[in-house]
């Protein structure tokens, strides 16, 4: 037998392995809360909040928390953007391309990117302390915010790497300020990619539960007010599994699946709408 | 030097650039004659691009350039931190080497430096569209189509509509690097009569590597070969006759060899009657086929070379140290200096 041949097909065989270990805990992640959740999962979950001793296997249904994930996602994505934005660009336009502080920054970015995010909320919640705060859905957000933030910034960060000097070079050439040339030409060119890092993001964001636990708190009300500790879905997923009743536990995956449908569902509307918006960028 | 009155928008004096520790521009005085095609010549990597950018100063962007010298355009430095850099791009259109669409509309595209410059108005602005259009020959093709993807065109159409572009924002001069490079024969083709439509208009420069391109567009002719200026003029007179050695080899399609220094002299240091005791001296010393190098004042360089001494010498090449001296590399004559 061929050597090389052999060695081929042990590798195929290997690669192919590493796929279906991705594809297979995929399916059987699915496979188990959908088993588990989908015969507790009613319009009621996601219509009401929790009535008394809903946690003990009483009626009611987990809208507070799905509205405050929602809130909580949206508000940090928005937060976490606004700082990403302005690092990227500047490292891209303003910086030169080996700048010894640029290579800093992305250092720090991906040094950020690897803190647990239980981590985060206990430095969310020192925060707290120091600034007399309750846990309360802004300090969610904000501490949500500094952990989605480097996951942000570099992936918008690799999607305007490949964006070409050239590019960048026939807008200044026609009288355009850097800035300029950032939001015109740059962003309309990165677009699509930025877009894709900032679902990345939202998701990211809506389905961590370390970093909510001291800093968002829990509560069974709507969120009404900044200032007051709101639900989240991955907690109340967290405290349903935590019970000993079959049936709150059955909630629990419902929660669970609820709170994968959303982020599945968003990646999915994020490739149709960058679908829509690439028809002008330049491949 | 500001007051020094010309005709030329552009005006390069002593202009030298590094890259880091790399010399890619060494001492280049130059004028750009106005309305005409000037095409700059010489092998790869010798700062044909770097002279081109330094120009509308997209060089600062490249990492760690340093430019010393000055760039006159309409007598304005504009190496001068005072110069308003977008001011000055403005008045140069650029054409890179791969057409850069921007990433919108054929529309948008066209009207993105007028809108960048603060024009608003609807009516200018679909004016411009229709009338750069027609100037970059490209109307025809387009006009049912404005709003739909530049991405989409051809290549060609792509360098035609950034020429459309490039008009759009009322330049007097046109910056070619290698334009045509990228493009097909007919595409090149075309662009290359949009330039000669053109020149009446704007003063062109293009960055060329393909000397045929250069006979049939060229008034003017710079030659650069590894950052230095070896000789510039009339493109018939540059193209057909060339003064000095190494444009001949590159035009003939040659290795450019450095010649073998035998002899120098040193005529910085000397006054009048010992400068020209050794110069004679040291022609009387130079055999045929030696190669001399005359380091010289800027001031006296003129002199040096319509002296009767020189007449039996080939000069090769001159070289500008930096801005007060140069120096004459030149052969003696008979047998003849054959590379």
């Amino acid at each position: 037998m061929d050597k090389r041949k052999v060695e081929e097909y042990i590798f195929k065989v290997l690669m192919l392995g590493a796929v279906l270990i991705v594809i297979g805990s995929l399916v059987f992640i699915l496979a188990t809360i959908l088993v588990k959740g989908l015969p507790t999962l009613s319009w009621e979950m996601i219509t009401k909040t929790p009535q008394g001793g809903y946690y003990m296997g009483k009626g009611g249904g987990i809208l507070n928390a799905l509205l405050g994930s929602l809130l909580l996602g949206i508000g940090a994505t928005i937060l976490a953007a606004a700082v990403a934005l302005p690092i990227v660009f500047y490292l891209n336009l303003y910086l030169r391309r080996r700048s010894r502080f640029a290579l800093a920054v992305r250092f720090f970015l991906d040094v950020l990117w690897g803190i647990p995010s239980v981590v985060y909320g206990a430095f969310g919640f020192t925060l707290m302390i120091f600034f007399g705060l309750q846990a309360s859905l802004l300090a969610g957000m904000i501490t949500v915010a500094l952990l989605v933030l480097p996951i942000m910034a570099r992936g918008m960060d690799e999607v305007l790497k490949m964006v070409t000097f050239e590019l960048q070079e026939a807008s200044l050439a026609l009288g355009a300020t850097r800035l300029e040339t950032a939001g015109k030409v740059i962003f309309r060119q990165a677009f699509p990619g930025i877009l894709t890092a900032v679902l990345m993001a939202f998701g990211r964001g809506m389905s961590d539960a370390a970093a909510v636990l001291f800093t968002a708190g829990f509560t069974d009300s709507l969120p009404y007010s900044l200032f007051k500790p709101v639900a989240t879905l991955p907690l109340a997923v967290f405290f349903q599994l935590g019970t000993p009743f079959p049936e709150v536990q059955s909630r629990g995956y419902a929660a669970a699946l609820i709170l994968t449908a959303i982020v599945f569902s968003l990646s999915i509307l994020a490739r149709l709408i960058t679908r829509g918006m690439n028809k002008h960028v330049i491949k | 030097m500001a007051s020094e009155v010309s005709q030329n928008h552009i005006r390069v004096r002593d202009l030298s650039v590094r890259y880091g520790s790399t010399r890619v521009l060494n001492n280049i005085s130059i004028d750009i004659p106005d309305k005409k095609i000037t095409a700059i010549i010489g092998p790869s990597g010798c700062g044909k691009t770097t002279l081109l950018k330094s120009f509308n100063r997209l060089i600062d962007l490249q990492e760690g350039v340093s430019v010393s010298g000055q760039v006159f355009v309409d007598d304005e430095d504009i190496y001068d931190p005072k110069t308003e850099i977008t001011h000055l791009r403005k008045r140069m259109g650029l054409l890179s080497q791969r057409p850069q669409v921007l990433p919108m509309s054929i529309y948008e595209n066209v009207v993105y430096g007028l809108r960048v410059h603060g024009e608003k108005s609807k009516e200018k602005l679909n004016a411009a569209v229709e009338r750069y259009l027609k100037e970059a020959h490209m109307w025809h093709e387009v006009k049912d189509r404005l709003h739909t993807s530049a991405a989409k065109l051809s290549i060609g159409q792509q360098q035609r509509l950034c020429l459309a572009r490039g008009l759009a924002v009322g330049p007097e001069v046109i910056l070619g690097d290698e334009p045509t490079s990228a493009l097909d024969p007919i595409s090149a083709e075309q662009i290359e009569q949009r330039f000669l439509a053109l020149k009446d208009k704007y003063t062109i420069v293009l960055v060329t590597h393909i000397l045929r391109q250069a006979r049939r567009l060229a008034d003017y002719v710079v030659f650069l070969y590894l950052g230095n200026l070896i000789e510039h003029g009339p493109a018939e007179e540059v193209l057909n006759n060339p003064r000095y050695a190494k444009t001949k080899a590159y035009l003939e399609g040659r290795f450019i060899e450095e010649p073998e220094i035998e002899k120098e002299l040193d005529l910085i240091k000397l006054t009048f009657p010992e400068s020209l005791k050794a110069l004679e001296k040291v022609f009387k010393e130079l055999k045929v086929g030696q190669v001399l190098r005359i380091v010289s004042g800027e001031k006296n360089l003129q002199g040096l070379i319509r002296s009767p001494l020189v007449a039996q010498h080939t000069v090769l090449e001159i070289k500008k140290r930096d801005a007060l001296t140069s120096e004459v590399i030149m052969q003696k004559n008979e047998g003849g200096y054959s590379i």
